[in-house]
């Protein structure tokens, strides 16, 4: 089915997943200036965190029922380690060299994999996630399956919560305030610490959202991953405008699409004939954030970034 | 960055309270004790530790110490010789120069925990302490002995931070716990050395010669070591032996009579390291040097890139790849889709070219912007590297690379006549393949701690600490940032392309899936940059002995199997938080990392 | 006093009456806020001229403008008649130096160190040089540990060659930034609050420090909040107030302007007590 409208649709569905994950990738930097190399493994957790939750309810429980319980439980875990990891991790490192942080980002993300690889039951090969029964939906000449169907509520709804709260609440005034000068936020009475915290827990629900959404599209989930999506959804961040939550979202749709239709189309290009398959996928997604930091590294909509001295 | 803060406080070195040992025994008792204990462990190490083979080392001889034995006893000798010291002995005060009590203590623990170990090893090994011979629990009852007695020494207690009265149950255990934990750090405290006298240069290169034997014996013994708890022992021993020698202010002398002679003491160590495969009767450990020697090398080049110019490089390992490959397939091997054969010395420079113009291209575009964004996009080369690589079979994609079989079956080099594949003998020693192949790779690493040593003492050198310590300042004072960097960054992809060659033909094969991230086998870019870290940026011996530990502990600890991955991060994160400035004590890294330390007023050479 | 070590102009002695910098209109604005509007300068050779003005005024930000650290949204700089290219180690290439309002030295290498990389962009041994080791390269850096030394005792710190850059008292790291400065043999000297936290008697060392700069025919741009200071040192003294540039004369005029008094002082409240004392 190569026609470009299913094309185009696979590609923001693939983008919204990406999208949901650079969240978190993306306020994270714009407050500390850190890079969450463990984030893609807390998306993973998360997943994990889900399924956990399917393998519990009684077996042949509906999934209006059971969605929501796995999505509750996807957070919860996700949200519990970003939180435990930036208290006991990330924030004695708070002024470190830039170098000491980043290290142990990678070792979290190194610890986090094996330690599911490990101990979670029957991991070490990948696991059956549930999936919504039902046909895929048909909408013009356009096919949906029914695991995409969760993202397409999913995204536009996580987007409006986001927004909401970061321009409407008192924490999100807070955060933006941090992410712009952290010290007169402080002496703005904002509590700094807190919201750091906040921005962790924010970024790593959304990703719990995104994990199940690779859960229910993919039909199965594994350690491993939360390592090149990580990747992948890190330069969606960087395409947006690292520190940006919309340019976050946008610049993962971007990146799905860019991913999917040259997956579709690169073959026709004579003499590229050989390199359509799947498998070049990701080197795609590395091309094009190559392309965006030549060309317009600040990215789409711009960085917002806290001046770090 | 402000600098303006003068000395603070330190903490912890309040006023000497009460001094007094951590056990309550008399000073004359308990140093006594110390000196008795440890003759007693070293003697009991001729008996009999367990009536059966089962456990490995034979341990069931009177008369001579085998396997763990063996351990034990070097510590005891150790613990001796300090505990003598510590008596004041003219003709030991060589041994302590910052003072014998803290060395003491620690040498005592090595001693005490090896053996320990050894005899509860035996004990869970074997099913219970009945399996123990009198000689085992003799050495468990003289080395805890040995340590009560050196714990009993009086040190200088430090005071305790004053209580807050509003604090409630957890931070009042918190409150004990960090005092607990500063006296416990006191304990083993050490003061500064002595100055060391300069001694004629004879025998300081003596030293440097003895230092050097010292530490190819230590090196052979770990590599060889065949079984588990063997190397477990020696860990152990090395370990705080090391740091009791630390303490003793041994070390620092070391440095600072190896900072004088720099260039005898690598020469030295070059001539060291190439005795090793000379003290192996066949090739099976001489393989393992191989390895290491690559690992460590690449550890090497890749200090340059995060160590000195503090660039995060997280896909290293393909720059080692690039090289490898681009010899790989000039190399005249069947399954290479060119059918070429390169000399050697075209094979190296193709190897190191293919990496230095792949550095470019991934630096050119990503240097100029923030820091961070440098560890993404190496972290996707290195991944798009391996893709790539796999993918190049001829279904994906053009036939290049031979997909995920690789490139196999890489003829053996034949330089100038010398063939590396076969045996040769050398004055009654036999010389293996991997042999041949450690003096060749011996000689890369020479290339690249030369380019590491001159390039870090020098204007670009400078500069590059400059951009790590303040890149705004850094290019206020004319420095170029970019060029600067990229430089580091193509310096650093060059040299492991170089590794790369070599490794391709030790290997005989290369294969995308020898270039991971992360995986059990080293090299691979997360291993890669632990041993920098680990080992200590910025110096010379601190990647290569990270490296070397690296490569050893997953290989000889295969119990760890499943779960090594998942202790090699954890330990990341506990070095990061508690020690980021690495294991090899490099005073001036340890600054950056510790703001509050106390600086020496002066900062020799060797940055000690 | 110069040992020529090898290209890199060393532009020592200047014309006198050569205008050295020339910043005209130059206006820097950070999305809705106006940090500098419309500032002109000039500092002639051989001249000491002053900046001051109450905090947020936008001295800083105009340095910064002034040595490429940012692009002026407006305006144009010109040093010896060439407008310079908006990157500061081309800026420091050229021949301005700087030092910086909060200590900004390599705090972990030694004194000497420092010094060393300032001279950075009047050397040119690069990574070959480095590792080949010709002779060039030893002369090339015996010349710059040369002239290292002697800018140290030119501001007196030679004794502390090797001590770490940390470890010095605080008075002594602002000369140790000055001679770091000064080791990129510049044309002009921008000096961001040199005084601040001195003792008068370090403040009179730092006086005589940058007359004798001056004597050496390098021009000096001086930003500093200590009016005894500056009325001592400079020719001319400019007066920034909320980025714009109030007044510009010598010392008399500008102590006895009512708007620089009252831009540091406030307006007089009506019916205080007391009477404003004249700065």
């Amino acid at each position: 089915m190569n026609e470009l409208p299913q094309q185009l649709v696979n590609g923001l569905l693939l983008g919204a997943m990406y999208g949901l994950v650079a969240i978190g990738y993306t306020m994270v930097y714009g407050i500390v200036q850190l890079i969450n190399f463990a984030h893609g493994e807390i998306f993973m957790t998360g997943a994990f965190g889900a399924l956990t939750v399917w393998l519990w309810l009684p077996g042949g429980t509906t999934m209006w029922l059971a969605l929501p319980l796995m999505i509750i439980g996807a957070v919860i875990v996700a949200v519990a380690i970003a939180v435990g990891a930036e208290r006991f991790a990330y924030r004695p490192l708070r002024n470190a060299p830039r170098l000491a942080p980043l290290i142990t980002a990678i070792g979290l993300s190194l610890a986090l994999q094996q330690a599911v690889w490990a101990w979670y039951p029957e991991a070490k090969s990948a696991r059956t996630f549930p999936q919504i029964s039902g046909g895929p939906f048909e909408i013009g000449n356009v096919t949906i399956q029914t695991g995409d169907i969760f993202l397409v509520a999913a995204a536009p709804l996580s987007m409006a919560v986001l927004g909401y709260f970061v321009l409407k609440t008192r924490t999100g005034r807070g955060m933006q305030a941090t992410a712009q000068d952290p010290d007169t936020a402080k002496l703005m009475g904002v509590n700094t610490d807190r919201i750091i915290v906040i921005a962790f827990a924010l970024g790593a629900a959304f990703a719990a959202v995104g994990a199940v959404a690779y859960g229910l599209k993919y039909g199965e989930i594994n350690f491993r991953m939360g390592f090149i999506l990580g990747l992948k959804a890190f330069t969606a961040a960087v395409l947006g405008g690292i520190g940006n939550i919309y340019g976050a979202m946008i610049g993962g749709v971007v990146l799905g699409v860019a991913e999917t239709l040259a997956t579709a189309y690169i073959a026709d290009i004579p003499g590229m004939d050989k390199f359509g398959s799947q498998s070049w996928a990701d080197v795609w997604a590395f091309v094009l954030l190559i392309l965006v930091l030549l060309f317009r590294p600040q990215g789409l909509l711009g960085e917002r970034v806290a001046d770090r001295a | 960055m402000t600098t303006q803060t003068t000395a603070p406080d330190t903490p912890g070195a309040r006023k000497a309270d009460a001094t007094g040992g951590l056990l309550p025994l008399p000073e004359k008792a308990a140093r006594a004790l110390a000196l008795g204990g440890s003759v007693l462990t070293a003697l009991s190490t001729f008996l009999a530790w367990t009536w059966t083979a089962d456990f490995p080392g034979d341990l069931t001889v009177y008369g001579y110490p085998g396997g763990l034995q063996v351990l034990v006893l070097v510590g005891a000798l150790l613990a001796t010789l300090v505990a003598l010291a510590s008596y004041g002995l003219k003709g030991l005060r060589w041994l302590v120069p910052a003072g014998a009590d803290p060395a003491l203590r620690l040498a005592t623990l090595a001693v005490f925990t090896t053996s320990w170990y050894t005899v509860l090893a035996i004990s869970a090994d074997l099913g219970g302490l009945v399996n123990l011979e009198p000689g085992g629990f003799l050495v468990a009852l003289a080395s805890l002995a040995a340590l009560a007695g050196a714990l009993s020494l009086p040190f200088r207690r430090p005071e305790p931070d004053p209580a807050d009265p509003d604090d409630t149950g957890w931070a009042k255990t918190r409150h004990g716990l960090a005092h607990a934990w500063a006296t416990t750090k006191a304990v083993f405290a050490a003061d500064s050395p002595r100055p060391v006298r300069a001694l004629p240069p004879y025998a300081e290169i003596l030293i440097i010669v003895g230092v050097l034997a010292l530490g190819l014996t230590v090196f052979t013994y770990g590599i060889g070591t065949e079984y588990d708890e063997q190397f477990i022992g020696f860990l152990i021993t090395a370990g705080l032996g090391f740091a009791a020698l630390n303490k003793a202010g041994l070390i620092s002398h070391a440095s600072q009579i190896t900072a004088r002679h720099q260039n005898i003491t690598t020469c030295g160590a070059f001539v060291a390291a190439a005795l090793f495969p000379f003290t192996q009767t066949d090739d099976q450990y001489a393989t393992l040097g191989v390895y290491i020697l690559i690992f460590a090398t690449v550890a090497l080049g890749l200090n340059i890139v995060v160590g000195l110019a503090g660039l995060l490089d997280l896909g290293y390992v393909a720059f080692l790849g690039v090289g490898a490959y681009a010899a790989a397939l000039v190399s005249g091997s069947p399954s290479s889709p060119f059918d070429v054969h390169f000399p050697f010395w075209a094979a190296v420079l193709v190897g190191a070219a293919a990496s230095l113009v792949f550095g470019v291209l991934i630096g050119a575009p990503t240097l100029r912007l923030r820091g961070d964004y440098l560890a993404i996009v190496t972290l996707g080369f290195g991944e798009i590297f391996r893709i790539t690589a796999n993918n190049l079979d001829g279904t994906s994609g053009p036939d290049i690379t031979n997909g995920s079989n690789g490139v196999s079956s890489i003829p053996n080099l034949d330089v100038l006549g010398f063939d590396f594949g076969a045996q040769h003998d050398l004055g009654g020693y036999t010389i293996g393949r991997f042999a041949n192949y450690f003096f060749l790779m011996l000689v890369i690493t020479a290339v690249v701690v030369l380019v590491f040593r001159r390039s870090g003492n020098s204007r670009i050198g400078r500069a590059w600490v400059a951009i790590r310590e303040d890149e705004t300042a850094a290019l206020a004072m004319g420095i170029n940032g970019f060029r600067v960097k990229l430089i580091a960054f193509a310096v650093g992809a060059c040299l492991a392309g170089l590794a790369g060659t070599v490794q391709a033909h030790v290997t005989y094969t290369v294969t995308p899936e020898q270039y991971l991230f992360a995986g059990p086998i080293p090299p691979n870019s997360a291993f890669l940059l632990a041993a920098v870290v680990l080992g200590g940026m910025g110096t010379i011996s601190g990647p290569l002995i990270g490296a070397a530990l690296l490569f050893l502990i997953p290989n000889k600890l295969q119990f760890l199997g499943n779960y090594q991955l998942f202790a090699f991060g954890v330990a990341l994160i506990l070095l990061m938080r508690f020690r980021p400035e690495g294991l090899i004590p490099n005073r001036r890294r340890q600054l950056e990392f510790h703001e509050d330390a106390e600086a020496p007023t002066l900062l020799t050479k060797a940055g000690a | 006093m110069t040992t020529d070590t090898t290209q890199g102009t060393a532009p020592d002695a200047a014309v006198p009456g050569a205008t050295v910098l020339d910043a005209r209109g130059v206006t820097m604005r950070f999305g809705g806020l106006t940090a500098v509007r419309g500032v002109d300068l000039t500092v002639g050779a051989g001249e000491i001229v002053g900046l001051i003005g109450p905090n947020g005024a936008g001295k800083t930000t105009f340095f910064n403008c002034l040595t490429g650290l940012y692009v002026p949204t407006e305006g144009e700089v010109r040093y010896r008649g060439t407008v310079l290219p908006p990157k500061s180690f081309k800026v420091t290439a050229a021949g301005i130096a700087r030092t910086f309002q909060n200590i900004r030295l390599f705090a972990n290498m030694t004194v000497l160190e420092n010094v060393l990389v300032g001279r950075h962009t009047r050397t040119k041994e690069g990574f070959w040089s480095a590792v080949l080791r010709g002779p060039g390269f030893h002369r090339a850096e015996r010349a710059s540990r040369e002239r290292a030394m002697e800018l140290l005792d030119f501001v007196g710190l030679a004794a502390k060659a090797d001590h770490l850059a940390r470890n010095l008292p605080y008075g002594e790291q602002r000369k140790l930034e000055i001679a770091r400065a000064l080791a990129s043999e510049p044309g002009l000297l921008l000096l961001d609050e040199p005084t601040a936290g001195m003792n008068p008697q370090e403040t009179r060392t730092t006086e005589e420090l940058v007359f004798a700069i001056r004597d050496m025919g390098i021009a000096v741009l001086v930003i500093e909040h200590d009016m005894r200071f500056i009325f001592n040192l400079c020719d001319r003294v400019a007066v920034l107030v909320q980025g714009e540039k109030l007044i510009e004369g010598d010392s008399a005029t500008v102590q006895g302007d009512e708007r620089v008094i009252a831009a540091y002082l406030g307006e007089p409240i009506e019916n205080a007590p007391g009477k404003e004392n004249d700065r």
